[in-house]
Order: structure tokens, then C-alpha cells, then sequence
């Protein structure tokens, strides 16, 4: 199994990445990580620089096309499910953290001890509205801890506001829009969710604790 | 859209999205079954609009009303002064396609007043200082009581207090006066039936019916409104009363297919009874049969309005995120066809989040996000993109990440 992290978990907040492989190595997973992962084409396809995209991706694809991919990205998940079978013709074989942690708790290689904490979920977009995964980053909650739900969630969930470029071009937009996304929270203590950007631009509000699904996991992992 | 105005907005767009949710519970099989329905018809006119065109015409006609089709907003626009060239005031109802046209600054710069019945677009076209619509069914919903009591007291030059009441009388009691005044009335549609030569408009004020009781009578409706019969029509604007409002049915659905006439004397024909003596339809293509070759999705919209509630960005910039009360992502996908590339630029086609929450609330699920990426795929094409995004993609190609150092 390949494990891409991604952009933001390899460059910005690679305390993700660091969690995720802990949780391999504990649950005796054989994986591998390249060191010149390179991009998954998101921000391009997203941002309309469509024939950029296309060269990116194909480089990415010839890194990445017979292995068994595992990525904590939400973006690179629906990019490499979904756009790489529209736009390169080809189906790759991707799993998200969320979904690969669960099946790993469901068949006995992990553990999870119980958190006192108050947790909320929030949908990423791209792998909630766009991939439909709602259920496999609930289903590791309600194993540690009492799921609090906010009342925007699953396909009904407000964005981060940080997609498809708006964060870089119009930051002030994005900053407000996660300040309400933030607000939806209510008094939980802690916001999971599953997209490395989410995480990067939810936690520059400074308010509620934001955590990877693996951070989580692993704060609860019986040792 | 300031601070003030946008905590207005979402006080309103609260209100309307509870509604909503309570009554999409209470009722779901039966919207969603309307909902079905609804995206059937559309789905219909789209594919057949060309032939819907042509039924409309011959049956409006057929029916006593002239049908004049207008390419773009200034022919429509030289119609519509030809008849009222000799008026000195017009009242009008709300309507995006109104707007669209750009009606109001061009009776303006010819010298004819224009009354709007609407209380929010009265609101708004005596309010000096904002624009608007900030919603289809609520445009002064950016606006609180007391500033619309400020606006009140600056146009009526006495002190109107800050009392939904007190507003209401008084701008209610200048416009019936202005109508008074008015032999011209005109309005939009919310859906057209082609088969039935017949209009359907929706209402709560009342409004609507005094401006078609006028001598003339004026619709300005754009082709993309037409379904094949009056019982599509009033499907399709149940639906949107549904998601604008959070109710069920509005206060008034007026239908309208001849000028005013009856038969009541030995079954010959009369005109001219209590309502209009002539009815003229403008159909507007404008663009939208350009959008009808690649982006016939952009077409479906029923015009409720769901989309900006919960969109995110329109939550934090208000109208700015849209064209002339065409708002959010699909306004904006919408104002590439009706005016061109660069009001689409420069409505917001780079802001938004492509986050897709709009077509969870959409009632025919229009995938505004999909045609937002086509559109700017074309944008930065022809080299028109915000700079940041250059600069990105540019450390993308050259290192594998979108980030700095």
C-alpha cells in the first residue's frame, strides 16, 4: 500500500501524516511513502487550469497507477476517484484514512479507548457532498466518544470555505466563512474532520481544537 | 454587502431556511414527489424549447395577445419604449428579467418614472445607497427595520417610525397614489405555458393584479421560463414557493392568457371589460439560447432562490456574489450568457468554494459547481484568472506543491 499524503499533511501539517503512520505501523500495515509525491491536479482542475492539470496529473499517475493508494486528503481522494477516471480514463484503487481506519478497527487490528472530550464532526466537502463518505468517519467517532452533531451535516454541511481556490485569491471571504463554520460547532471541544485544508484554514480562527481523524485516533488508540 | 446589512441577511434567510427545513419534514413525500415532477417539466422544455418557442407565439396570439420576441435587452427594450414612449410614469412588479434588462436606468435616462409595487423593491429603489435584490422573493432582505424606517423618513421627508406598520402605510399609500397615475403596467412571469397560451405570476402583495389591470399590460419573460401547460406551470411554481418561502402556496397566483374581454351578450365577443386592453408579451432569448448548446443546466432554474441561503459565500458577501438579482454560483453562471465573460468574471466565477451545497438545496439539483469549473476552464483559457491563482499553479508545475518556500 502506497500512502500519499498529500500536500498540506507533507508540507504544512505533518503532525497528520506523522499520526497516520503511527496508526499503520501499530496496526502491522505494510506501506510506503514516495518522497517526490508530487500533485494530486485538485487545485489545478478546481481553479480552471485544466491543461496544467492534465500534465500534473499524468506525472502523478505514472507514480501512483499500480498501487494500492491511501491518502488523508479529501481532495486528493476525489481527484484521484473521481477526476482521474473522468479525465485520464483510468480507475484507480484509493481509500481514505477515515474508511481504511474503520475497516481497521472493524476487523480487530486497532483498538479504541473511550474520550471524554466533546467531539463534532465536519463533512468535507470533497469527501462528503462530492464522494458521499458521511458514515465511515461517524462510525469511528461513535466507537470513543459521543458524536455531537452539528445541525449543518452530512450533505447539508457548510464548507470550511477554503475550496477551489478561494482561499488563496479572496482570503477574507474564506476567513469568514470559516469563522461561521467554526460558530456551528457550538460548544463542542473538539471539531474532527477528514481534509487537511479544512484543518489548515479551520484552525486559523484560533477557537475550537481542530483534529484529523487520525490525531484522533490515535489520542485514543489502546497502546 | 457591509457588516449591518449581511446580519439582516441572515436574520431573514434564518427565518426562511427553518421554514423550509420544518415543512421539507412535515411534507416530504409529497415535495418530493413534486420535486420529481418538477424537474421532469424543465427537463422537457430544455429539450424542446425550440418547438415550446414556436406553440408560444402561434397561442398567445391565437389567444389576443401580441407576442413580440426580443434577441437581447435592447431590443426589448426598444419594444417596450415604443409603446410607453408617451407616458410619464410605468408601475411594475418584481422581476429578475425586468432587471436583467436593465429597464430601470433606461426609463430613467428617458425621462419616465417608474413605480415599483413591491414593497422590499420599493424599499430598495428609494434607498439612495444599496442596491439589491439580496433574494428573489425578499429583495430588501439585507435591510433592517431601522433602516428602512431611515430610508422612509428621507424619502417622505417627515420622521417614519421604526414600526413594520407605519412603514408599510406609508410607502403603500405613495404607491397606490402613483398607480393611480399609471395607464401601463408591467411585469414578469414565473412560468409560461406554451401549449395554453397562458401566464402564471405569483404574488402575496396583491401587487401584480393592480399592475395587470392596467390598459396595457406588459410581460417581460425570458424563453427559459416556458413549460407546455398550465399545469406544469402551477407545479413548477409551487416548487418555488416552497423553496423560497418555506410555505406551501403564495397568497396569489394570477393566470393570464387574453386581454380583458367577455361574451356575456348573446356570446359576442367583447373587449375591454374591468382589465387590460391589450397584453404584450416580450419573450427574451438574451443570450439564453446560447447557454441552452453547452450549459443547458444553468435553464432549470426555477428561480426560488434556495441555493443562496445556504451558500457560503453569498453568507459573507451578499449580492456581490451574483448579476442584477441573478445570485450565487448559478446567477453568476448565468450572467456569462445573458452579458458576457466578463461580467461573469467579474460577478465572482473565482469565488466560489465549489463546495456543491447548492445543489443539495436546489429543488432540481442544478450542478452549479460543475459549470463553474467549465466556465473558468474557458476563463483562463482566454487569460482572464486571479493572480494567486497563476502564481499556484505555476509552484504546482514546477515543484509539486502549491505552497511557497
Amino acid at each position: 500500500m502506497m500512502y500519499f499524503r498529500g500536500c498540506v499533511a507533507r508540507e504544512k501539517l505533518d503532525k497528520i501524516s506523522k499520526s497516520t503512520e503511527e496508526i499503520l505501523k501499530h496496526a502491522g500495515i505494510d506501506y510506503k511513502i514516495i518522497e517526490d509525491e508530487s500533485c494530486c491536479g485538485s487545485f489545478l482542475l478546481r481553479t480552471g487550469f485544466l491543461q496544467d492539470a492534465e500534465e500534473v496529473m499524468q506525472k502523478t499517475l505514472d507514480k501512483i497507477k499500480d498501487e494500492k493508494i491511501l491518502t488523508s486528503c479529501a481532495g486528493c481522494y476525489r481527484t484521484f476517484k473521481k477526476d482521474y477516471r473522468e479525465i485520464m480514463g483510468v480507475e484507480l484503487d484509493v481509500i481514505h484514512t477515515s474508511q481504511f481506519f474503520n475497516e481497521l478497527i472493524e476487523d480487530g487490528k486497532i483498538e479504541l479507548e473511550p474520550l471524554s472530550e466533546k467531539v463534532t464532526y465536519h463533512d468535507p466537502c470533497h469527501l462528503g457532498r462530492h464522494m458521499e463518505e458521511y458514515d465511515a468517519p461517524r462510525e469511528i467517532l461513535n466507537k470513543t466518544t459521543e458524536l455531537v452533531e452539528m445541525e449543518r451535516n452530512r450533505e447539508n454541511a457548510r464548507c470550511c470555505g477554503a475550496g477551489a481556490g478561494v482561499k488563496s485569491a479572496y482570503p477574507e471571504i474564506t476567513e469568514e466563512i470559516a469563522k461561521m463554520r467554526v460558530k456551528d460547532a457550538g460548544d463542542a471541544e473538539i471539531i474532527v474532520t477528514t481534509c487537511p485544508f479544512c484543518i489548515l484554514n479551520l484552525s486559523s480562527i484560533n477557537s475550537t481544537k481542530i483534529m484529523d481523524i487520525s490525531e484522533i485516533i490515535l489520542k485514543a488508540l489502546k497502546k | 454587502m457591509d457588516k449591518n446589512n449581511l446580519n439582516s441577511l441572515h436574520k431573514s434567510f434564518k427565518v426562511i431556511r427553518d421554514r423550509k427545513i420544518k415543512l421539507l419534514e412535515e411534507e416530504a413525500d409529497r415535495i418530493n414527489d413534486l420535486k420529481e415532477h418538477v424537474k421532469e417539466i424543465r427537463k422537457y422544455s430544455i429539450d424542446n424549447l425550440e418547438e415550446l418557442i414556436q406553440k408560444a407565439m402561434n397561442n398567445f396570439q391565437e389567444n389576443g395577445m401580441e407576442v413580440i420576441f426580443a434577441e437581447d435587452s435592447q431590443k426589448a427594450l426598444d419594444h417596450i419604449y415604443q409603446i410607453i414612449k408617451d407616458e410619464e410614469i410605468v408601475s411594475k412588479s418584481k422581476s429578475n428579467t425586468i432587471n436583467e434588462i436593465g429597464l430601470s436606468p433606461f426609463l430613467e435616462s428617458k425621462g419616465i418614472e417608474l413605480v415599483e409595487t413591491d414593497l422590499g423593491d420599493r424599499i430598495i429603489q428609494i434607498d439612495p445607497d444599496t442596491s439589491g435584490p439580496s433574494h428573489p422573493i425578499g429583495p430588501a432582505a439585507h435591510l433592517d427595520m431601522n433602516q428602512i424606517a431611515e430610508i422612509a423618513s428621507n424619502k417622505f421627508k417627515r420622521e417614519v417610525k421604526a414600526e413594520p406598520e407605519e412603514i408599510l402605510d406609508i410607502i403603500k399609500n405613495d404607491v397606490l397614489k402613483r398607480l393611480e397615475k399609471c395607464n401601463i403596467g408591467i411585469t414578469g412571469a414565473n412560468s409560461v405555458a406554451a401549449e395554453d397560451g397562458a401566464l402564471l405570476m405569483v404574488h402575496n402583495e396583491g401587487n401584480i393584479t393592480l399592475v395587470s389591470m392596467k390598459d396595457i399590460h406588459i410581460v417581460v419573460t425570458g424563453i427559459d421560463k416556458l413549460v407546455r401547460t398550465i399545469e406544469d406551470a402551477v407545479s413548477v411554481v409551487k416548487l418555488e414557493t416552497i423553496f423560497a418561502t418555506g410555505k406551501t402556496i403564495p397568497a396569489y397566483m394570477n393566470v393570464i392568457s387574453s386581454p380583458s374581454k367577455t361574451a356575456d351578450i348573446e356570446q359576442i365577443l367583447l373587449k375591454d371589460m374591468y382589465g387590460a386592453k391589450r397584453v404584450i408579451l416580450i419573450l427574451l432569448d438574451n443570450g439564453r439560447r446560447k447557454a441552452l448548446q453547452e450549459y443547458d443546466e444553468c435553464l432549470l432554474c426555477i428561480g426560488c432562490g434556495s441555493c443562496i441561503v445556504s451558500c457560503p459565500v453569498y453568507n459573507v458577501t451578499g449580492y456581490e456574489f451574483g448579476y442584477r438579482g441573478y445570485l450565487g454560483g448559478r446567477g453568476i453562471t448565468f450572467s456569462n450568457f445573458i452579458k458576457d465573460n466578463e461580467t461573469c468574471f467579474n460577478s465572482g466565477l473565482f469565488k466560489c468554494t465549489e463546495c456543491g451545497l447548492c445543489t443539495s438545496e436546489c429543488p432540481v439539483n442544478i450542478k452549479t459547481n460543475k459549470m463553474i469549473e467549465r466556465l473558468r476552464n474557458e476563463s483562463v483559457e482566454k487569460g482572464a484568472f486571479p493572480e494567486k491563482h497563476h502564481e499556484t499553479a505555476e509552484r504546482i508545475k514546477k515543484k509539486g506543491s502549491p505552497f511557497e518556500d
